[in-house]
């Protein structure tokens, strides 16, 4: 070998000298398990989140009734849980259904125009007859299926997006949904079948308003759905596959996968649980209002496979994490209402669905590719991150406790962001910040 | 031996993966200028230790230094500042966009009123792909490109940053003669100009006629960096290996028996392509017993020719397909499988692989059916058929649990063609197998290709390396733009004449 060959460009060796940040290998592949350690930490989450809020509510309804308390979640999350799962299953697979919500008031005003269609009297009176009851669930589930082949028709034969394919049912259905009850009943008005014409059919018989009463309708409803699907997800030939479609549809395809078939099941399964979900919620709320009921409820149920763990690319997710997300989301929900609400937690629950998506995706990248280095209010972005979090924080605070107080705290967690990103911005290497430029990373 | 003069000095770097040391207290230097090649098996290290030089794995201990001075890349563009450009096996360009604005992603000229100067890079791109002999337009879409255009994108991405070390990994897996000739020169200019070139390869041919010097890695571990004058290509396995590697000697005494396969008169139209046909009118058969191979360029249809027979292709194929005396039409890879035909893809990444798995998921996924007890999968069974495939095709791997992700391709491919053994195949289709596997993991897979073919299974196999099928086959088919242009028997094929017959595409009864 002979002298080395003069470089065209000579080496700025100032440059070379980055300093090694304390980036822990976020480019490494994170190694993820079906059944990841989310179902345990989420456990543990519930019962950190009761204690706390059992400890700062002024009642401590938590600790002096905790059978009660925890009966009183069970409810609502046992219901978000049912289609939740269904939209679990579908993001496993790699997709996404919108149209969960939706589906839950259409399936329930199915049901409700059946047995009305079948037995006004029985509707009035609030005893329907068992035949027109079975018709109307019966309805109602095999419209979810209708639905959901529908969606997989669209997405897999048409080639829409499953995004686009799901919002316009989700868009679509609720408008669908009144104006069938509106041109069933004006019909059933002419004939003095019924008074007038409705855009909602109240729902009294006594069968569904046990839905509503008796908890453990739905608690072991819900038991024995998360039971199979989970039997579907973690021990079928069926279930694997669908993993396997949502890692890699290549793949998965030329595996020799009936990848088409394998959607609609996943579709179908969503909107059947939406629809039976919908059922029980026509007799929780006595009334089927197409254009309400269930509004936004798609968002909680993917929110709840998130916390659970499922990932929105696919492929990885667990049935159990997603019961114990529902559990979760709904812990928090109460108990953040029982804190600031004196227990009444919808005004709250938009809000608190979506920070703890946020936390528990965050948490997850935190846990898969570890946090040194890594910066949270990088540069002017950071900084107008910090202002929007003082902002919801400064109005709403002093509104739900003594202003000063709401005042006090509020400053104390602006001046806690700042703090962290004096420290994130010590931690990075000169080279490295002024690489960033303007700080938007 | 790391003296002050190089460019590169790697000292005491390790990096273990969860289960699996990548690389263990490696140390050698690089000369400024020079072409130094890194070699070693499968798992070796070579990739991992490249990551490090470029800024993909910012993990690990010990040191790297430029020049002397201590290097240490929080990022890719870090290591791009510091002039380390990197070519990736599989490229990292976007298909979507145009060659120009993948040459200066993330660098966009501008002129003076801030907007995009597109006429600028379009220019500079031109200059650039020029002086690589690369004559494809600056505005042409990359996803519309040759792979081996496309690798001279990513050339003309690195030298547009002015890049001082140049790492290639497996520039060549890809690339038909001629193209690997051109991008020889290529090399050649790149030296001319002083950049420091690391030169990942398994081929010796390549290595011989390239390199200055030559640093050999097994398990982790630095065997020696020696002068390539110093040294025999023999040598080289030899270290590698750690063993002698007996020339590969297959197919003596094979004998096929009845016919398995029959294609006749297959056509793959294409439609909305000047072509019209991405297959026209190939008729063979493929016997019992027998390798066949398919020679050909890249895009001469040998990938669609597979994809025909599992019933994979984008369009259904006119023609006549017979297994086993039965005429059959797959319309899905599904029905492919349960007649006993198996394709193990070109593309392990994004056609084989299910990166979220573990080694044994991905080994069992196509045959879970014959694991199941009352419907469900056992468990003991699954685990028994994946540990029988890690075993009898000695993957290496920490365990049938470990993530797909952590081992190595050779490693990979074997798990991929365990999981269509287990379908128990009856015509084995392998697209292109040894893609980006090193010498060792190839004998293996050769003599696996034997030992399978002398049980009974018919195999077809492509193969961009013409040496490969060579040794391999007992009869080559040779393909060209679609068409078949050549059918040699094992006596018959030299290089010469399957080349002619790839270049030449006039059908003719040649050979």
């Amino acid at each position: 070998m002979s002298e080395p060959i003069v470089p065209a460009r000579s080496t700025d060796s100032g440059k070379l000298t980055v300093e090694r940040s304390m980036e822990t290998g976020h480019s490494l592949r994170s190694r993820s398990r079906w059944l990841g350690n989310s179902a345990a930490s989420l456990a543990l989450a519930i019962l950190l989140v009761a204690a706390l809020a059992g400890a700062v509510d002024p009642l401590h309804t938590y600790f002096t009734a905790p059978v009660d308390s925890f009966l009183l979640i069970l409810r609502p999350a046992v219901m978000l849980g049912i289609f939740a799962l269904g939209s679990a299953i579908v993001i496993i697979a790699g997709g996404i259904d919108l149209s969960s919500g939706s589906m839950i008031a259409f399936g329930g005003t199915t049901c409700a125009t059946i047995m009305l269609v079948l037995d006004p009297v029985g509707m009035k009176s609030g005893a329907v007859a068992y035949g027109a009851i079975a018709a109307g669930i019966a309805g109602a589930i095999l419209v979810g299926f209708l639905i959901g082949s529908l969606h997989a028709w669209l997405i897999t034969v048409i080639g829409l997006p499953p995004f686009i394919a799901t919002l316009a049912t989700l868009v679509g259905l609720r408008s669908f949904g009144r104006a069938i009850v509106e041109l069933i009943t004006a019909k059933m008005a002419q004939n003095r079948l019924l008074d007038q014409s409705v855009t909602q059919i109240n729902v009294f018989d006594h069968t569904f308003r046990s839905f509503a009463t008796n908890l453990w309708i739905p608690v072991v409803l819900f038991l024995v759905l998360a039971i199979l699907c989970w039997m579907l997800m973690a021990r079928t030939v069926v279930g694997r596959r669908l993993y396997a479609l949502g890692g890699n549809e290549q793949a998965a395809r030329l595996s020799g996968i009936r990848t088409d078939r394998l959607k609609w099941l996943a579709y179908c399964i969503s909107a059947m649980l939406s629809a039976i979900a919908g059922i029980l919620y026509i007799g929780d709320q006595s009334v089927a209002d197409p254009q309400t009921l269930g509004r936004g409820y798609e968002l909680n149920a993917i929110a709840a496979a998130v916390v659970g763990g499922c990932s929105l690319q696919g492929g990885i997710g667990s049935i159990v994490g997603v019961v114990m997300g529902c559990l979760f989301l709904r812990t928090v929900i109460d108990g953040v209402g029982r804190v600031v609400a004196g227990g009444k937690a919808d005004v709250y629950e938009g809000m608190i669905v979506g920070v703890v998506v946020v936390f528990a995706v965050t948490f997850n990248q935190f846990r898969q590719a570890g946090a040194g280095g890594k910066r949270y209010f990088p540069g002017l972005l950071g900084w107008i991150a910090i202002l929007t979090l003082g902002l919801f924080s400064g109005v709403l605070l002093p509104l739900i406790m003594p202003a000063y107080a709401g005042m006090g705290v509020t400053a104390v967690f602006v001046g806690l962001l700042i703090a962290i990103k004096f420290v994130e911005s010590r931690a990075k290497s000169p080279t490295a910040s002024t690489r960033s430029g303007a700080g938007v990373e | 031996m790391t003296g002050p003069v190089d460019h590169i000095s790697i000292e005491r770097v390790s990096k273990r993966f969860p289960g699996v040391v990548a690389l263990s207290g490696v140390s050698f230097g690089v000369r400024r200028g020079e072409l130094h090649a890194i070699c070693g098996e499968n798992g070796a290290g070579k990739s991992t230790l490249m990551k490090i030089l470029a800024g993909v794995i910012t993990e690990y201990e010990g040191q790297l230094k430029l020049n002397g001075q201590t290097a240490l890349f929080a990022s890719t563009r870090d290591a791009e500042h510091a002039g380390v450009s990197i070519i990736h096996q599989e490229l990292n360009l976007v298909e979507q966009l145009s060659v120009a604005a993948n040459i200066f992603l993330g660098r966009e000229l501008r002129n003076r009123f801030g907007w995009l100067d597109d006429a600028g890079m379009e220019r500079a791109a031109g200059k650039l792909l020029r002086e690589l002999e690369c004559d494809v337009a600056p505005s042409q879409l990359v996803g519309s490109l040759r792979v081996g255009d496309q690798q001279l994108i990513e050339i003309a991405k690195a030298l547009s940053i002015e890049a001082e070390i140049l790492i290639m990994d497996e520039p060549t897996s890809a690339l038909t003669e001629s193209e690997v000739a051109r991008l020889y020169r290529v090399i050649d200019r790149l030296r001319q100009r002083g950049v420091t070139i690391l030169y990942i390869s398994h081929k010796m041919d390549e290595i011989f006629r390239l390199a200055d010097r030559i640093t050999v890695l097994r398990d982790g571990r630095l065997v020696r960096s020696v002068e390539r004058s110093a040294v025999t290509p023999r040598d080289i396995t030899h270290l590698m290996v750690g063993r002698e590697l007996e020339e590969t000697k297959l197919g003596e005494g094979r004998t096929p028996a009845g016919t398995v396969l029959e294609v006749r008169g297959l056509s793959l139209p294409w439609p909305g392509h000047a072509r019209a046909w991405r297959l026209k009118d190939i008729s063979f058969s493929l016997r019992r017993g027998e390798i066949l191979g398919i020679a050909g360029l890249m895009g001469a249809g040998r990938t669609e020719l597979l994809e025909c027979l599992f019933g994979a292709a984008p369009q259904p194929p006119a023609g006549e397909i017979w297994l086993d005396g039965r005429q059959v039409r797959f319309e899905h890879p599904a029905e492919a499988k349960q007649a006993g035909v198996a394709l193990v893809t070109e593309d392990r990444k994004r056609l084989g692989l299910f990166a979220q798995m573990s080694v044994g998921q991905n080994i069992t996924v196509c045959s879970l059916a014959d694991m199941m007890s009352g419907g469900l999968i056992s468990d003991r069974r699954e685990r028994a058929a994946a540990a029988g495939e890690v075993s009898s095709l000695s993957v290496k791997t920490a365990g049938i649990d470990a993530a797909i992700t952590t081992l190595s391709g050779g490693n990979q491919q074997k798990c991929i063609v365990g999981r269509w053994l287990l379908t128990k195949p009856k015509v084995l289709l392998l697209d292109d197998p040894t893609r980006g596997v090193d010498v060792g993991a190839k004998a293996e897979l050769y003599r696996l290709m034997d030992r399978l073919c002398r049980q009974g299974l018919g195999i077809i196999v492509t193969s961009s390396e013409l040496p490969e099928l060579l040794t391999v086959s007992d009869r080559i088919l040779v393909l060209c733009e679609g068409r078949l242009t050549g059918e040699f028997s094992r006596a018959e094929a030299t290089e010469h004449r399957i080349m002619e017959a790839a270049t030449d595409c006039e059908p003719a009864s040649r050979g």
